[in-house]
């Protein structure tokens, strides 16, 4: 079947001239930043040339048919091969759903695989979000974006990629900061040990 | 002699006064007008294959940069009419447009054509696979939809009252630059050339907030992206002087003014107000040859607003193979009309 693959992708570059994207594996992430999670919406489009790659590593059987368990597999490996950290610390996602194209859409190249994923946050404030993503990397481009949050109280503060977009790092505001995260209440409660010193000093001086 | 002169001084009188008539009516009675001129045409089957039901949501986003061939279209293909009916059907869209948005629909359309011919591929490419659909009832009041589109062309134009909505639309082109009856034809060239001298005109400052760091491969918001905002990076226009700020306005009108005169003056005017908080940002080569397409992306972003510009690998040339994006994420599809 491997074979197959190999066959139909040499006739379709028989055609002449093509509209779409043939060897490259184009892989757009959107976020959407929700309360407590962030939510990643992976589209997968390969092109026709890298098709047999990609195809290798779905239809693992090789029957020429993509099982309902060979999708939920691919899009766990996918999700393996991402490096996921929320505050410093390397978080797990969540597989939510997986949608596959028709099998001949992917085999005209324009079949777009949907794989979305969700990453917990604990608590509200400042979040640091870090995606990178490995698979199929020597075929891919990537694209990766953040949605304007729909949250009241929640905004993004900073995005930073590496060249390709293979690596994405957010920087977000989340609702009510914890205390520790807020300026004011440092400064409050130094003005408050300030002031309870002062006030211990003036206490002093009048028992002397 | 006298009579045939006579007879030729009539007939160029009456063609002048319908010419008038034509230019003098509001634009959405001549759309509507074309639209019934082009309905007239056909026969009940035709008919019932290009209307829809406004409301018919899976037509509204059948539309791709895609060709035909392989993204099916609904509607009536230009290459199923006889020649009345195409030129009614041109007519209609010549109509919804403006003079520029017309030309620019025809040299895409002359590219595919080109692709073909010189692809070789007849059943994916050509003036023959572009479709045309109505959805809902052609009026001067109530909303209406009209459809255009093939390969690298989506046009939705949204007729409600007064107003004429174009987004979401995509216009792209390859080849980008052609040669036909001897003259260089580039479909998407001013968006280039404006853009480029918009960068030009940046301060050092402006540019390196302007230039991201990394590479944008394709269209973030393109075919299927309905209604997305995502967070926007690069100048705000409130940094930019006033110069700067009208260039920028005019790159944008090189999609907003696809549209019918009419409707594009209150877009523009739409974006102008929302200028400040848009956004101007690009990646790739700073520099272009003069009378050449460049091989960068850029992105514009407002309030109300998404335009990209994206130039594609596939046939190697990215210069000559150019897909862009046409939005108002909150109003696509005319939305907004419409509800109310």
């Amino acid at each position: 079947m491997r074979c197959g693959w190999a066959v139909l992708t040499l006739a379709v570059f028989s055609g002449g001239v093509h509209a779409h994207r043939l060897d490259e594996y184009l892989q757009a992430a959107t976020i959407s930043l929700e309360s407590g999670r962030v939510l990643v919406q992976l589209r997968l489009a390969p092109g026709v040339a890298v098709l047999p790659v990609v195809m290798a590593g779905i239809d693992r059987d090789g029957d020429g048919v993509v099982s309902d368990g060979e999708q939920r597999a691919y899009a766990e490996r996918v999700l393996g091969d991402l490096a996921i950290a929320v505050d410093g610390a390397r978080s797990k996602p969540e597989l939510q759903s997986v949608k596959f194209p028709k099998l001949d859409a992917l085999k005209e190249g324009l079949g777009e695989i949907q794989v979305e994923f969700a990453v917990a946050v604990h608590g509200g404030g400042a979040h640091r979000f870090v995606i990178e993503n490995h698979h199929q990397r020597a075929i891919s481009v990537y694209l990766v974006n953040c949605l304007v949050p729909r949250e009241p109280g929640v905004r993004v503060t900073a995005q930073n990629r590496d060249y390709k977009q293979s690596r994405y790092e957010l920087e977000y505001v989340a609702g009510a900061a914890p205390w520790w995260q807020d300026g004011m209440a440092w400064f409050v409660a130094g003005g408050c040990l300030l002031l309870g010193r002062l006030g211990m000093l003036w206490w002093k001086r009048g028992h002397r | 002699m006298n009579f045939v002169l006579g007879r030729a001084a009539r007939t160029f009188a009456v063609i002048s006064l319908s010419i008038w008539e034509v230019a003098a009516q509001p634009a959405t009675s001549r759309v509507v007008g074309a639209a019934n001129a082009f309905l007239g045409t056909l026969d009940a089957k035709q008919r019932s294959n290009v209307l829809f039901g406004f409301d018919d949501e899976a037509q509204r986003v059948r539309w791709s940069n895609l060709p035909a061939g392989a993204v099916k279209r609904a509607g009536l293909g230009m290459g199923d009419l006889s020649p009345a009916q195409r030129s009614a059907a041109m007519a209609l869209v010549s109509a919804a447009l403006s003079k520029r948005g017309f030309e620019k629909v025809q040299q895409i359309m002359d590219g595919d054509e080109m692709l073909k011919t010189n692809g070789g591929n007849r059943s994916m490419f050509g003036k023959d696979l572009f479709f045309i659909s109505i959805l809902g009832t052609p009026s001067e009041k109530s909303p209406w939809m009209l459809q255009f589109g093939g390969h690298h062309l989506a046009l939705n134009v949204t007729i409600a009252g007064e107003q004429g909505i174009l987004t979401p639309s995509l216009t792209a082109a390859q080849p980008a630059m052609y040669t036909l009856n001897g003259k260089t034809v580039r479909p998407l060239g001013q968006e280039n050339d404006k853009a480029f001298a918009l960068l030009a005109a940046l301060d050092e400052g402006q540019r390196k907030q302007a230039v991201l760091n990394y590479k944008v491969a394709d269209l973030v918001l393109g075919p299927g992206q309905d209604g997305k905002q995502i967070q926007p990076e690069g100048l705000k226009a409130s940094a930019m002087n006033d110069k700067q700020r009208a260039m920028l306005l005019d790159v944008i009108s090189e999609w907003a003014a696809i549209v019918h005169d009419s409707a594009a003056a209150p877009r523009m005017a739409e974006i102008k107000a929302g200028l400040g908080e848009t956004w101007f940002a690009w990646s790739g080569p700073t520099t272009v040859e003069p009378g050449r397409n460049g091989t960068a992306y850029f992105r514009i972003q407002g309030p109300k607003l998404v335009i990209e510009y994206s130039p594609q690998r596939l046939g190697g040339d990215l210069s000559n193979h150019i897909h862009t994006i046409y939005r108002d994420p909150t109003n696509d599809y005319g939305r907004k009309p419409a509800a109310k």
